[in-house]
């Protein structure tokens, strides 16, 4: 909000104070697709999705700090409950994974982001959105509540969804070697093998650059990526406050309670989702293509032997007949 | 791009800024709950795993304990009725040595009294003999003392041999 902006609602604030026979504006609520700023600090702009973001970081902070203090051999009711989602979780990993020591690997991170992203889901959806400020809009005087759900702003998702491409293709540095990162995307090697197996398989002066094409391609997916998991969770979250405004505009009491539990589940869904396409890139990332090709190789030459098998048998047969 | 920059409001500063929140979530989730948890959690297992080792350690040892104890009182068993059989047989072959010993003392007792018997017998009869002869010695000097002739003289030595 500009300095111009807030002094403009300070003087109609003061208006509407001091001149009670004057005619009142009434107070609306605008559903908008970005977040609401609240605060100008210098050049950075404190939105309500911004505060409720450091909401829910104090809230995962403070339950991160009882859970530590809470921390016996024998567990206690909370610790179990939070065992009990650890243990859950990692299972969900290891499904997508097949592989415990990777998972073990992946799982903080997936488990940070569901707990970021289901917290701020849930804090959009409570009613201390009606705490706000009242400023001059274009259409007369708007409410805009301190509260709104930090995934319901896309720049919360695209932070995230950016941390987890990059992240994984990161951890595949971490994992398989920059080489072997580096040739998903511009496939050198089939460049190289081009020149090497030619003599063999002529066939290769075709595949490789497709290949090399294939590997081009991966670079838009992961921008690919980052927008389909941005506007994703974006998209259902904002849907789901508008939903719920929506109710309440209806009939404020009773309506929104159904959808209110709707969009309790909602956002389990979602954040369980994002943790899931999170674990299942940095498990891409760190797998190796050059396992599947040389998989792919070694089937190839087993069916080369057999046909090699064959023919000779066929040789042997013509020679025992011509012999007869 | 431009559009979609000014439809969505997005701005790199608080992309940034929730990125940090982010980075803050996963630190303070990973060091305070994550970290402590699973070390907490795999050392509770590895607990477990162990106490369900020496269960298994226990239960074999307890039953090759049992299988040595039930040996042990076989073997006491058997070992002890074969020397109640033994006492048995000893305490029977005692009881007939003792009872043949007895039969032969008693047979030597007897065979004694009947020695005795005949020793007191022979003896009473010499004395009996003895005490005769003096009788008759008396009555033949009281005969003597009054009236000896030759022929009673001869018919009582004759009387007397003939004893």
């Amino acid at each position: 909000m500009s300095t111009q902006a807030q002094t403009e609602t300070q003087l109609i604030t003061e208006n509407i104070n001091e001149a009670p026979k004057a005619v009142k504006e009434e107070i609306s609520q605008e559903i908008t697709l970005f977040a609401e700023p609240i605060v100008h600090i210098k050049n950075l702009t404190i939105t309500n999705s911004l505060l409720t973001s450091w909401f829910a970081v104090f809230i995962i902070i403070i339950i991160s700090l009882i859970l530590r203090s809470k921390l016996r051999a024998v567990p206690g009711k909370f610790q179990s409950v939070f065992e009990m989602v650890v243990e859950g979780a990692l299972g969900m990993c290891d499904q997508v994974t097949n592989d415990r020591a990777l998972s073990v690997k992946i799982f903080p991170l997936a488990i940070s982001a569901f707990f970021f992203i289901l917290v701020s889901n849930w804090l959009g959806i409570m009613p201390l959105g009606g705490f706000g400020i009242v400023e001059e809009g274009k259409h007369g005087l708007l409410f805009v509540p301190f509260l709104r759900g930090a995934t319901a702003d896309i720049n919360t998702t695209i932070a995230l969804a950016v941390m987890a491409v990059i992240g994984a293709n990161v951890f595949g540095v971490v994992s398989i070697g920059v080489w072997k990162t580096l040739n998903k995307y511009v496939n050198l090697e089939v460049i190289g093998d081009i020149f090497k197996e030619f003599r063999k398989n002529p066939s290769i002066i075709i595949v490789s650059p497709i290949k090399f094409f294939v590997g081009l391609i991966e670079i838009v997916g992961e921008f690919a990526k980052v927008a389909s998991l941005s506007f994703r969770l974006f998209g259902n979250v904002f849907a789901g406050e508008v939903l719920l405004a929506s109710m309440a505009a209806l009939m404020a009491y009773i309506v929104p309670i159904p959808f209110l539990f709707l969009e309790i589940l909602v956002g389990v869904v979602q954040a369980l989702i994002f943790s899931i396409l999170l674990v299942v890139y940095f498990t891409i990332g760190a797998s190796d293509h050059d396992e599947h090709h040389e998989e792919h190789h070694e089937v190839n030459k087993i069916h080369e032997e057999n046909r090699h098998g064959k023919e000779e048998d066929r040789l042997i047969k013509e020679a025992i007949e011509e012999i007869a | 791009m431009e559009s979609i920059i000014s439809t969505f409001h997005i701005d790199w500063k608080i992309i940034i800024a929730q990125a940090i929140n982010f980075g803050v979530v996963f630190t303070v989730l990973y060091l305070y709950a994550l970290k402590p948890l699973s070390k907490l959690m795999s050392e509770r297992s590895e607990k477990i795993g162990r106490g369900i080792d020496d269960a298994k350690i226990n239960a074999e040892l307890l039953e090759k304990t049992r299988k040595e104890y039930e040996d042990v009182i076989s073997k006491a068993k058997t070992e002890a009725n074969k020397i109640f059989q033994d006492s048995k047989k000893e305490a029977l072959a005692e009881k007939a040595q003792m009872l043949e010993g007895a039969k032969n003392e008693v047979t030597t007792v007897i065979e004694n009294g009947k020695k005795m018997l005949e020793a007191e017998k022979v003896k009473m009869l010499e004395e009996t003999k003895k005490e005769i002869v003096n009788l008759a010695m008396l009555a033949t000097e009281k005969l003597i003392s009054t009236k000896i002739d030759k022929s009673f003289n001869d018919k009582t030595v004759k009387d007397l041999n003939n004893l």
